[in-house]
């Protein structure tokens, strides 16, 4: 019983942790102009980070070692660098929009100014990851996130024309939409990185190390990531599909998170509404939270500094230190009056420009039998591997033309 | 000395002419006891014939998945092999090896096929 | 593995080859704390441009280094000898995916900024040395 209670809770936690504030963004986006003839996407990705997620995860379960050790190591000094610096400053672009992402949804709750709410996020992020112990902040932010279960629901309340969404899914586009080319693929992209995002891995690793996985929790945590995350991306989907609905006929393109909520406020009025603002607090300050961790993690794990939410402050001074300099790097970014909605588009772009860094290291570590003894990879797992290796790569050449060509999606 | 400037030297043999780059160093724990695990010995010194730099670890590795992945990188070292240090002869700006000097295979005892 | 066929080679104990098992591997101390990276390898000296003795001892690896001389094996260069921040291969206990020292982390010189920015910043910081609730 106890089991099985905890496999319910890795699930939902997995489910409501998956969407931050990349998702929110980019799923109404994509609704709102291209219908749902993206929703393939949404189904590469999730099929992706489950992949990644949990041979990262299997790693650190197996050879206690996370992510950014791997890359180190494998890479050496010099390129693991280069990798350091750009993972680090995406992860920083993430932060950023995540805190921002707080701060509008707390505008959209109280209409107090959001530059008001960004000094509030950011200590709030940081006293949790100075104070509170690892495995309740998971829970607790994974649990609220799930409220955005709303979305999925919405979809049935605005009695939508199922016939049309699912033509778009097969990939009919919407007589409203009016797209090139180019801008389908650029957002092709951008929705791939909102669902792959590097710091889930970095996380995702180090968490495992955190909560002191060992091969006996590898069948749970696969169960969390095969179930909670394709549910996610269900979620993922149905915030699209609310865009579609309402926005798509109208025009109305998606500039705030406002624009992201209006579908749930018109199939469900206000309480809807007060539910949706609690999903998206919740989902961006846990995204918040675990882009701050991951600041800190591939940081100390590059140089080998003692790390680790389970030590206390003390115990681990420069990872806790990284942290403090990168939320105030985030607020100072913040404070020059830059759109965070903007900055949440650019930054699951750059995630995906990002992706073969970390990627290509866990696969063939997962693969290594000196890490992993019998836990290598199996032949499964790498057949899709290697599939994923050429999307990742793909996708990450294409996707700086691809902005210079669209104007970044204008 | 310190490992990282002997890493990525040339090595030349007795005529001068150039083998291959020094990718890695091998040693093997047979010296004197120490406080905790016997002294390291360098035993000799790791050629490779093509890149300069050693890669993600596939080579002298029994690693060879993904199938594709490890055949490329195998083709990128091919023709690596193992110098004993008793046959370098100087030391400098590059390796200079013996005129005796004999190859070895490169791979790790624990993954001989 | 290679496509001539060289004899192998025979060994008397375990073998390290320093790129594949040492260079950027994570260091733990006796408490299994993360305490530094190895950041490169001094073994003991060998006479440059001088014929060497095929009878000598061959050298063995006397430290790990940390610290600077990573910036410089990144972007050229080199510290100091006086500078590098050494840590005596007899304290390794044990190597696996990561390496274990016998000693704990705090006793090490290399990991000096550690206890500055947790005696001067960190420790300072109300609850910086409690566990976490």
């Amino acid at each position: 019983m106890k089991k099985l209670l905890g496999l319910a809770l890795g699930i939902l936690t997995a489910i409501g942790g998956f969407l931050d504030i990349g998702d929110l963004v980019t799923n109404g986006v994509v609704g709102s102009r291209f219908g749902l003839t993206l929703g393939w996407v949404v189904l590469v990705g999730v099929v992706g980070i489950c992949l990644f997620a949990q041979m990262s995860g299997r790693v650190a379960a197996v050879s206690g070692r996370a992510t950014f050790e791997i890359i180190r190591e494998r890479l050496g000094a010099r390129a693991s660098m280069a990798n350091l610096g750009a993972s680090f400053i995406v992860n920083l672009m993430t932060l950023t929009a995540e805190i921002g992402g707080i701060a509008l949804s707390l505008q959209l709750a109280s209409s107090i100014s959001p530059m008001l709410w960004m000094p509030v996020a950011a200590v709030a992020v940081w006293i949790v990851v100075w104070r509170v112990k690892f495995s309740i902040m998971e829970n607790v932010t994974g649990l609220l996130g799930l409220t955005l279960i709303v979305f999925a629901v919405a979809v049935f309340l605005l009695h939508p024309n199922w016939l049309d969404l699912g033509s778009q899914l097969l990939g009919q586009a919407p007589k409203q939409s009016s797209e090139s080319p180019a801008t389908y693929w650029y957002y092709a992209i951008a929705l791939f990185g909102a669902a792959m995002t590097p710091y889930e891995v970095f996380f995702f690793s180090s968490g495992a190390v955190e909560e002191k996985w060992t091969v006996k929790d590898l069948a749970q945590s696969r169960m969390n990531v095969l179930v909670g995350f394709p549910l996610g991306g269900i979620l993922s989907i149905a915030i699209a599909a609310c865009a579609t609905i309402v926005l798509l006929p109208k025009n109305i393109a998606v500039t705030s998170l406002s624009e992201i909520a209006l579908p749930i406020a018109q199939a469900g009025g206000k309480i809807a509404l007060i539910i949706v603002l609690l999903g998206f607090v919740a989902a961006t300050f846990g995204a918040a939270l675990e882009t701050t961790l991951s600041s800190g993690y591939t940081l100390a794990q590059y140089f080998g500094w003692s790390w680790g939410k389970f030590r206390r402050p003390a115990r681990a001074a420069r990872f806790h230190l990284t942290m403090i300099i990168a939320l105030i790097i985030g607020l100072a970014v913040l404070a020059t009056g830059v759109d965070p909605i903007a900055v949440t588009e650019f930054s699951v772009v750059f995630s995906a420009i990002a992706l073969p860094l970390t990627y290509l290291p866990i696969l063939i570590v997962a693969n290594d039998p000196q890490y992993m003894g019998k836990f290598v990879n199996g032949k499964a797992t790498n057949f899709f591997g290697m599939i994923y290796l050429v999307i990742i790569l793909v996708a990450s050449l294409a996707a700086i033309p691809l902005m210079i060509v669209t104007g970044a999606g204008a | 000395m310190i490992l990282s400037d002997l890493i990525h030297k040339k090595v030349l043999d007795a005529e001068g002419t150039v083998v291959g780059n020094l990718v890695d160093v091998r040693f093997v724990i047979d010296g004197a006891p120490g406080q905790l695990l016997a002294s390291a010995r360098l035993h000799g010194i790791i050629v490779s014939r093509g890149t300069a730099s050693t890669f993600l670890g596939y080579e002298r590795n029994s690693a060879n998945s993904p199938f594709i992945l490890a055949k490329f990188l195998e083709w990128r070292h091919r023709g690596s092999f193992l110098v004993r240090w008793r046959d370098i002869a100087m030391i400098d700006d590059a390796v200079h090896l013996r005129a005796s000097f004999q190859r070895l295979s490169p791979n790790l005892p624990q993954n001989r096929s | 593995m290679s496509d001539t066929d060289y004899p192998e080679e025979t060994y008397a104990g375990r073998v390290l080859d320093a790129d594949l098992h040492l260079f950027d591997r994570q260091v733990l101390d006796v408490d299994g704390e993360p305490a530094f990276a190895v950041d490169d390898i001094e073994i003991s000296d060998v006479p440059i441009g001088l014929p060497l003795d095929p009878a000598a001892p061959a050298p063995v690896i006397e430290s790990l280094l940390s610290g600077p001389v990573l910036a410089t094996r990144t972007f050229g260069g080199r510290p100091p000898s006086s500078r590098l921040e050494r840590i005596p291969w007899r304290h390794v206990s044990d190597i696996g995916t990561a390496l274990t020292l016998g000693i704990h982390s705090d006793e090490l010189d290399a990991t000096w900024t550690e206890r500055w920015v947790r005696d001067r910043i960190i420790g300072r910081i109300p609850g910086g040395r409690h566990d976490p609730e």
